[in-house]
């Protein structure tokens, strides 16, 4: 099926001749200089066309070879989501995140513009909405997460932008109507908002608490802070997986009068009563990527509640895999992420029972990493381990676990947070020139106006 | 990060503003094109009002660049960050100057050739 690559054999006058070009050779893209392609004519299904799921096609179809790369993606639209705090906090246009899918799916891919359904990791099929099916010889697993409100009794995201309902993550409707349920609160001139954060790993785990920097900001800028009270629940000892950063933040919201309440989860929500039920969740669940609560843990009787009136209140949804992967074979059977998060080596991204299967992105359990940044550290790992894969060779790449998140501590001025897997989340700053500690205005400009560019070629696999 | 990687970057970066970029760049070089044509010389024109008014260009980039970044001076706080405004001072003051210096040659233009009548 693959004929694997020939190995480079050099003699003395071609080596010569490379240290001579070593120079231009600097100048010259390294795309160019890792051009070498696979003849295969192997069947690989990536599941998902968001950032993980564009990188890879992209990437996949460059070294490649006649391989059949189907791209499961239903929708037209690619949504810029790390751009989502920025529209809910006033700063961007909705437009501004969005661009067609179409402009990044490369050629000789085929796109199949339907929802997946179903996988059968043992018959290597993946089963679609219309009914057909899709077989494959690899997979690529970068479906994304799901959003799980119902999990909140009372909640749905059709609430949010109504009775004072905000939630980013919803989708950029969500952040929008979230943008203009701030807006009223603000000019109602007084009132309680609360901001909460959710007993799951989640997808920009720094989005809560930008939010919540944000919405500081423009209640400063009113000049009567004071009359406006702001609380933070919490459903762990924590707010951020990164150690100093949690220091850091836990000192600033408290600098900045939030009340902070910690081991409360959302449970339940009155939205005519403008009022939230918080259920205490104890002091063992630490607020960490690593919850083992269970969906039936979300219902448990004889908890102690707390009901909170508020003007207007920021939802952050529990999160999984989606359904239809949790209900494969592919789902995590044991350790944290059993029964929700996709079960893959979290250094080599491939899957721990299924080698053909490799998962990327927010879907996979990994203790942090669902952010786009982890996405561009992953993709270059997965095509690495994928074509070793495919040539029966041992792994070579291994990702590190970095992840980074331009931590917003108010509207015009952010931290370039960036750490992995080691020494406890330890800093992996990529400028030497930009602290990681500090609020800087060069970490807002690179937020507001450099990362969506890269983003972008990371889609293209540029980056 | 691949050169590849980078040009794309920055084509995505630039690609909003790129209209400005173009009528910037076309601007300079229509000015210095037809002060040239005219005789003007940059080592050999002086003029402190062009000067002035480019410093002054410059420094209003402390007003505006922030503002334009959907921040605030007061944020621009790490050395970093200065380094990272200065250098964007400096070089709007630099393109402005490029522009100014001939500009105001080409006003003054009718005057040299009178004085050179006179002589």
């Amino acid at each position: 099926m693959t004929r694997p690559l020939e190995p480079l054999r050099l003699d003395r006058r071609q080596l010569l001749k490379m240290g001579l070009g070593a120079g231009a050779a600097g100048l010259l893209p390294l795309g160019s200089l890792q051009a070498s392609t696979l003849s295969t004519n192997a069947r690989i299904v990536i599941l998902g066309g968001g950032a993980a799921g564009m990188a890879m096609a992209n990437r996949l179809s460059h070294r490649l070879d006649g391989a059949r790369i189907s791209l499961v993606e239903p929708r037209e639209t690619h949504h810029y989501q790390p751009g989502w705090t920025l529209v809910a906090s006033g700063v961007w246009s909705p437009e501004k995140t969005m661009r067609p899918n179409a402009n990044f799916v490369p050629g000789g891919v085929e796109w199949v513009r339907q929802p997946a359904v179903g996988i059968d990791a043992e018959r290597r099929r993946v089963s679609l909405a219309d009914a057909s099916v899709l077989e494959y010889d690899y997979l690529v697993v970068a479906t994304g997460l799901q959003l799980n409100y119902h999990l909140i009794d009372g909640m749905s995201p059709d609430l949010v932008g109504t009775h004072g309902i905000g939630s980013v993550y919803a989708s950029i409707e969500g952040a929008t109507r979230t943008r203009d349920a701030i807006n009223t609160w603000i000019a109602k001139g007084s009132g309680k908002g609360i901001f909460t954060a959710a007993p799951t790993p989640v997808k920009c785990a720094g989005a809560p608490l930008k939010m919540t920097f944000t919405t500081l900001s423009r209640l400063e800028d009113t000049g009567h802070r004071n009359d406006f009270q702001v609380d933070f629940m919490a459903p762990g000892a924590g707010l951020f997986s990164q150690p100093w950063v949690n220091d850091f933040v836990k000192q600033r919201f408290d600098d900045q009068g939030v009340n902070r309440r910690h081991h409360y989860r959302l449970s339940a929500i009155d939205p005519g009563a403008r009022q939230a039920e918080f259920t205490f969740v104890g002091p063992d669940s630490e607020f960490t990527s690593h919850h083992e609560l269970r969906e039936s843990e979300f219902s448990q009787e004889g908890e102690r509640r707390v009901i909170a009136d508020y003007d207007f209140i920021h939802v952050v949804p529990p999160m999984s895999a989606p359904d239809f992967v949790r209900e494969s074979d592919l789902i995590a059977r044991e350790g944290s992420f059993r029964g929700e998060w996709l079960d893959v080596d979290i250094h080599t991204m491939q899957h721990n029972r299924y080698p053909e299967v490799f998962g990327i992105g927010d879907v996979i359990g990994a203790p942090i990493n669902k952010t786009a940044a982890s996405v561009k550290a992953q993709a270059p790992v997965v095509e690495a381990n994928l074509l070793a894969q495919m040539q029966e060779q041992p792994l070579p790449a291994r990702h590190n676990g970095y992840t980074s998140c331009p931590m917003i501590t108010g509207i015009g001025k952010a931290m370039l947070v960036e750490f992995g897997y080691e020494n406890d989340f330890d800093f992996l700053p990529s400028f030497p020139f930009i602290d990681p500690r500090d609020e800087s205005w060069t970490a807002w400009v690179m937020k507001d106006r450099m990362l969506q560019p890269a983003y972008y070629a990371v889609l293209e696999g540029q980056a | 990060m691949t050169i590849q990687g980078a040009l794309t970057i920055l084509m995505y970066a630039l690609a909003p503003f790129l209209w400005l970029i173009v009528a910037g760049v076309g601007l300079l070089v229509a000015v210095q094109l037809v002060a040239r044509l005219r005789g003007y010389r940059t080592l050999h024109h002086r003029c402190k009002l062009a000067s002035l008014a480019s410093l002054a260009v410059g420094l209003s980039g402390l007003w505006w660049i922030p503002l334009f970044t959907n921040s605030r001076l007061g944020y621009v706080t790490t050395l970093f960050d200065w380094v990272a405004m200065a250098g964007a001072v400096i070089g709007l003051a630099f393109a402005a100057w490029l522009v100014l210096h001939p500009l105001t040659y080409l006003v003054r233009a009718p005057r040299y050739v009178r004085q050179k009548g006179t002589a």
